[in-house]
């Protein structure tokens, strides 16, 4: 394996050097890949970039987090599926194994004519190819009332780590019969089943500890992923305990007050325990500074997930508009190994392969109570366009339901290996 | 008068006193008889208990003889039987034996071999068993009983197996019937991706199945091979692809999204050194939605021949 690597490695440098010796005469020495963000799109792009060129690229990762938590499975740990320690995940090994140059510290810009990324801290890193793999921000303004200086108040745990605490401690210290008000989010956004899934887990906590509360949800869209399966689980579960407020009833019309903890839902304010507020959602900043986004969203080509603004840049994962796939963790990983070959090959000559896509959801309806989504993806000219699906089905019995969440601890070992090694 | 009268009284009280002595000997001499009386019986009792127990010793090695004598009986007239039907009709014999081996293995429910390859059927894609029984993704499993567990060589069986197999598992009926019946509840972290066989009717089935195949007890039958029909059909052609290393090893990434590249298994089958051509037969499978799975047939389905050799290619040397 290691040896047949070695001798094909080879090959590519030889083939690079004959036929683009414009890329190493302009970044003095070896080529550099620079990516900003450690999530699933990043941290996978920069293990398999500094795997795969064995020492030929050198590979620099910005994360300004020390420990990164995931967001996929942190509505198990609202459940109490899940450990928060076991979302937490070190750059460690990327650094010591890999070898990649990992910085902890924000990026702030992108000088695309000099190719160098800015610091917070000061200074800039040079590249020859940008990975940008940010995730998402909020839209400023799109729950009246709510901004991210109330999100002590009104978290959005939307992104991993201490919001999802926050609204977990907040949900277990819930009065007895409590309220608690989820403000969904409008297509497209991160992980279309998350809010639902979530739903689901806080259910799961309430219906032990607090069974008399009460669980709404005012909701821009008309559907959303899965929602034969979560009616059909929350029915099962946690009957009578959820009530959704969709957009025929005034759910897209919604302004909070985070001092009076209230929620008015169309002109009915509702007094609440724990607002979850996930607003509408855009491409990580650094996409926007970088002047690469149309709209919300940076578009890439799905060939190589190469910006449409850039050619020396890669954008993955939820900050991008790239056609049909959703915003999720595997998406991310998926675009990643794709975006990683496509680099190694313009740097070093290695060979590249036609691109293919794929993506599976995996959601906890109750204990035991595992559902899934999946589709595989192909680019064409104008988007990476799904070629095959698939679903769970409403009344699968009880072992086949177990069977895909145990399926889907398994996915989180294996992509959280992919990711971080 | 009042001499008279104290005299009277002496005398009175002398007679008393004689009488009281007179009784408390008596009383004495009575309860002294009536000790040796209870010492005499007490005496009696214990001889009498020791006669019981020389009696219950009697009867225990009348019985022990009367058994021997019993066994010694029948075996005499096995003998005549045997020797009868030896006249009679000598090709029965072998088959005879191999009953009685079988049901000497222990249980009088063991089970059924024909109904047991039927059941085996569904460990065929990873099993093979009989005359040139090879390794595939999981052991061979001629002459499993009385193997140690993860001790046959050339093998390589996930860590916890091995353990077992150090800290003294060995594959008997029992262990055997425990592992069929939720592999991971006997050995954690097994590679074996199988969710067990509940039905114990089915478990005692394919025992007596896998049974023939085992050498010992002697006297076993030479069974025929197992048939290894593939579970799909696929043209030599399909099969002789020599698959590219390099597209295997990129297409492979996929696939590590959700299976453990170190060959652990949780949750998700592990597929790392897989054999080539069960590699590509389960793809191809997946492929034509014979096998079950949602998310391997749709990662199957747009997967050319080239590139189902390129994955089998790559997954067979990963390490």
């Amino acid at each position: 394996m290691k040896l047949n690597r070695r001798a094909f490695m080879g090959t590519g440098v030889a083939v690079a050097t004959l036929s683009a010796p414009m890329v190493h005469a302009a970044s003095h020495g070896k080529p550099k890949v620079v990516v900003v963000g450690g999530g699933a799109g990043g941290a996978t792009a920069a293990r398999y970039i500094a795997k795969d060129s064995a020492g030929e690229i050198d590979v620099t990762l910005i994360e300004p987090s020390r420990s990164y938590y995931t967001c996929f499975f942190s509505n198990l740990y609202i459940g109490g599926f899940w450990e928060i320690e076991n979302l937490a995940h070190s750059y460690g090994k990327l650094a010591a194994d890999y070898g990649i140059n990992v910085v902890h510290d924000w990026a702030t810009g992108v000088d695309r004519d000099a190719k160098t990324v800015a610091l917070a801290g000061g200074g800039s890193v040079p590249y020859d190819r940008l990975i940008l793999s940010p995730g998402i921000d909020f839209v400023d303004g799109a729950v009246p009332g709510w901004d991210v200086s109330a999100q002590n108040a009104m978290p959005h745990a939307y992104k991993g780590g201490s919001q999802t605490e926050l609204l977990k401690a907040q949900i277990m210290a819930m009065p007895e019969g409590g309220t608690y008000v989820m403000v969904a989010p409008p297509n497209p956004y991160r992980c279309p089943p998350g809010p639902y899934e979530r739903i689901s887990m806080v259910a799961h906590q309430l219906k032990a500890n607090n069974p008399t509360a009460k669980i709404i949800i005012a909701d821009p869209k008309e559907s959303f992923s899965k929602q034969a399966l979560f009616e059909e689980g929350w029915q099962k579960h946690y009957s009578g305990m959820v009530t959704r407020i969709g957009p025929d009833f005034g759910g897209g019309n919604v302004t909070v007050d985070p001092a009076a903890m209230t929620v008015d839902i169309d002109g009915e304010v509702v007094k609440a325990d724990v607002v979850n507020v996930i607003p509408a959602q855009k491409a990580g900043l650094i996409c926007e500074a970088a002047g690469l986004t149309d709209g919300n969203w940076a578009p890439v080509d799905g060939a190589s997930m190469v910006s449409r603004m850039d050619e020396n840049i890669h954008i993955l994962g939820d900050a991008t508009n790239q056609g049909d796939m959703p915003k999720s963790g595997y998406s991310a990983n998926s675009q990643a190994k794709v975006a990683a070959m496509a680099v190694r090959g313009a740097l070093t000559g290695s060979r590249v392969f036609p691109a293919k896509y794929s993506n599976t959801c995996w959601s906890l309806i109750a204990t035991d109570d595992g559902v899934k989504v999946g589709a595989a993806y192909e680019p064409n000219e104008e988007k990476i366009a799904s070629v095959s699906s698939f679903v769970s089905q409403t009344g699968e019995d009880e072992a086949m339901r177990k069977a895909t969440y145990e399926e889907s601890i398994g996915w989180y070992e294996g992509i959280t290996t992919d990711m971080f090694g | 008068m009042a001499n008279t009268s104290g005299l009277f009284m002496s005398v009175l009280g002398g007679a008393a006193l004689v009488l009281g002595v007179a009784y408390g000997w008596t009383a004495r001499d009575y309860r002294i008889a009536e000790l040796d009386a209870l010492t005499e019986r007490l005496a009696q009792v214990e001889r009498s208990n020791a006669d019981l127990a020389d009696k219950a010793e009697q009867a225990t090695a009348l019985e022990a003889r009367l058994s021997t004598l019993e066994t010694e009986l029948a075996t005499a007239l096995q003998a005549v039987e045997d020797a009868q039907q030896a006249e009679t009709a000598p090709a029965v014999v072998p088959e005879a034996d191999a009953e009685t081996v079988l049901a000497d293995a222990g249980d009088p429910s063991f089970g059924d071999p024909a109904k047991g390859e039927q059941v085996f059927g569904q460990c065929r894609s990873c099993h093979q068993v009989g005359q040139g029984a090879t390794d595939r993704i999981g052991p061979h499993l001629n002459g499993i009983f009385g193997r140690r567990a993860g001790a046959h060589a050339d093998y390589r069986y996930s860590e916890n197996m091995q353990m077992m197999g150090s800290d003294g598992l060995t594959w008997e009926i029992d262990t055997l019937d425990a592992y069929l019946e939720n592999p991971k509840a006997l050995v954690s972290r097994t590679r074996m991706n199988f969710a067990g066989l509940k039905d114990p009717q089915d478990r005692s089935d394919i025992l007596a199945y896998l049974r023939q195949f085992s050498a010992s007890p002697q006297n076993i039958p030479e069974a025929a091979p197992t048939a290894q029909p593939r579970e799909v059909d696929l043209a030599p052609e399909v099969l002789a692809i020599v698959g590219d290393t390099d597209y295997g090893e990129y297409l492979a990434s996929e696939c590590k999204t959700c299976h453990q590249q170190d060959g652990s298994d949780k949750g998700i089958p592990a597929i790392t050194q897989w054999p080539t051509e069960d590699f590509v037969v389960a793809m191809h499978a997946y492929k034509r939605q014979i096998r079950p799975h949602p998310v391997m047939q749709m990662m199957a389905a747009r997967l050319s021949d080239e590139e189902i050799a390129a994955l089998a290619a790559y997954f067979a040397q990963t390490e």
